[in-house]
């Protein structure tokens, strides 16, 4: 089944109920699904600086592992920020060209430590359970942020775990991530296509193949828009994605209309979601939302307005 | 369950009765407006849908019944006789397998809006979604605004009216039945013919939407079907091969 969800505020004003009105979709979306609740959510920018989200494996992980981690980072690079808080580990660290070689320290050779999400602004925090598992762990409810996605997960092509949980860092694009709603028939085919391309794949689930596709379009000169429509024509399945960028959020929907999605905009937001009681329950009864027609997409870029982007 | 049901709505004027679905679980809710038609309620409004799926389904009997706000998925479903409004949007399944009676909707309605209908009257005020009225069996499907993907496919009868525009593949497959379309078609189905209007066709359009308060004037076209894939024979591969 799964559930998507995507917000993007228009104005700074409501950048406080973030967090808290994703939480909210994602308490509704519930009932399509609990073998995961994640979200990707875009606080304030930081210029000279990456923030990573890090699992730290689980109930299996050894106690210090967000020591170790963070021993091997600081030999690298200056850490301005560190907490940890249940399963994850949230650094906020001096960043000068290139990531990769921070996101292989921080893994280490540990079994279980990932990297979830990197970006300047970007943060995914997920986790099997359902949405109030993220509330009461990891205080989402107060997130302030500009935009963000969420899903929640009903496993049917991958395990039930952490790592395939949505949403799917398009890694190793800093701030791109995926949440998606459906199956596709041709991920083997794909994947198999694209790692002899030399792309590197994290997880068996398909989903994480729409984070890639897009991302390494976009790196070849394509706009989200044009990367999006591409997708449509090569991806086969079933699926309503969204994506998000620094830049905003957008959505996108298989040629046959398969997977239910309506969205809604006004002149403060837009809200997007499988379903609309979570526009309903997080936005009241007078949203006027409504089914976009097959193979559409749709990008909302934030308002240029807003300082520093 | 007699004044039990009660719980949770009160009485406005002889007949008449208000619902809160905030206090109440679905089928409870569902259980209590079969309890009231039954015992012979006339005038039934349900408060706080919230896009709440399944409500108002298999409801039997006479009575108007009016949701205000917007409904979830198979809305007012496999409906026999009542009336319902619903003053807000829709999801997916609307009046989906109603055998008879009326449902208003006064915004827009989701994918498969009056799936396999056998009867009634279905208005969708605003715009409806793809596969509107899949394997329509009767009855009368009317939309104000747009229709998407693969409308009418499989109609086997009865009338379906589409002021606005239609999405790709109208009336794919029909066996038999009537589109009529104000709008815009994207693309006819496989088999879907347009065929010219009669003074009847007219006379039925102008009724129905005089009698729903859709106003405007509109340029319609007549789709039914070609009826070349009625019947299979190996002798004629050639015209299969064409019509698909």
């Amino acid at each position: 089944m799964c559930g998507i969800a995507g917000l993007l505020y228009k104005s700074p004003t409501r950048y406080a109920s973030l967090g808290q009105q994703m939480l909210t979709m994602l308490d509704v979306l519930g009932s399509r699904g609990v073998d995961g609740t994640g979200v990707a959510l875009y606080g304030p920018p930081r210029p000279e600086a990456a923030i990573f989200r890090i699992w730290l494996g689980g109930r299996d992980a050894p106690a210090d592992q967000a020591e170790r981690a963070l021993a091997r980072v600081r030999g690298l690079a200056r850490v301005l920020e560190a907490s940890v808080s249940h399963d994850y580990l949230r650094l906020v660290v001096e960043q000068a060209g290139d990531l990769d070689p921070l996101v292989q320290a921080i893994r280490g050779d540990e079994r279980g430590i990932e990297v979830f999400s990197v970006g300047r602004s970007m943060e995914i925090v997920k986790q099997e359970g359902p949405a109030s598992v993220l509330r009461e762990r990891y205080c989402l409810s107060t997130f302030a942020g500009s935009h963000g996605i969420g899903h929640t997960r009903l496993a049917t092509e991958s395990r039930v775990d952490v790592e395939h949980c949505h949403p799917y860092w398009a890694r190793p694009f800093p701030d791109i991530a995926v949440v998606h709603n459906g199956q596709l028939t041709n991920y083997y085919k794909q994947r198999r296509i694209f790692e002899m391309k030399g792309w590197r794949f994290q997880t068996q689930g398909d989903s994480e193949l729409i984070a890639l596709y897009l991302a390494h379009r976009m790196r070849a000169g394509a706009s989200l828009e044009e990367a999006m429509h591409a997708s449509i024509r090569e991806l086969d399945g079933t699926f309503n994605y969204i994506v998000s960028t620094v830049q905003g959020i957008g959505f996108a929907r298989d040629a046959f209309a398969t997977k239910p999605l309506v969205f809604v905009e006004t002149d403060e937001y837009v809200a997007i979601a499988t379903e609309e009681r979570a526009l309903v329950a997080a936005f009241g009864p007078t949203v006027a939302a409504f089914e976009p027609p097959a193979r559409e997409v749709r990008v909302w870029p934030l308002p240029r307005l807003v300082a520093g982007r | 369950m007699g004044f039990q049901t009660r719980a949770g709505g009160s009485a406005l004027m002889a007949g008449s009765f208000r619902l809160d679905c905030a206090a109440l679980s679905t089928r409870e809710i569902n259980q209590t407006l079969r309890q009231l038609l039954a015992e012979g309620v006339r005038d039934i409004v349900l408060t706080n849908p919230a896009g709440r799926h399944n409500l108002g389904v298999a409801l039997r009997g006479e009575g108007r019944i009016t949701l205000e706000g917007d409904a979830g998925y198979y809305a007012a479903a496999m409906l026999e006789g009542p009336s319902v409004r619903i003053l807000g949007n829709c999801g997916w399944g609307t009046a989906e397998n109603m055998m008879r009676g009326e449902v208003v909707v006064e915004g827009s309605a989701g994918n498969a809006t009056g799936a396999t209908i056998r009867g009634g009257t279905l208005v969708v005020k605003g715009h409806a979604s793809s596969r509107t009225g899949i394997s329509q069996k009767g009855g009368l499907i009317l939309v104000g605004g747009n229709s998407g993907y693969m409308t009418g496919f499989m109609m086997q009868k009865g009338v379906m009216v589409i002021c606005g525009d239609v999405g790709e593949a109208l009336g794919d497959s029909m066996y038999e039945g009537t589109i009529y379309v104000g709008g815009r078609i994207a693309e006819l189905g496989n088999d879907a013919v347009l065929r010219d209007l009669q003074e009847s066709d007219l006379e039925l359009l102008d009724a129905q939407l005089a009698r729903y308060g859709i106003p405007g004037r509109f340029d319609w076209k007549k789709v039914v079907s070609g009826r070349r894939l009625w019947n299979f024979s190996k002798k004629e591969m050639g015209v299969w091969i064409h019509a698909l």
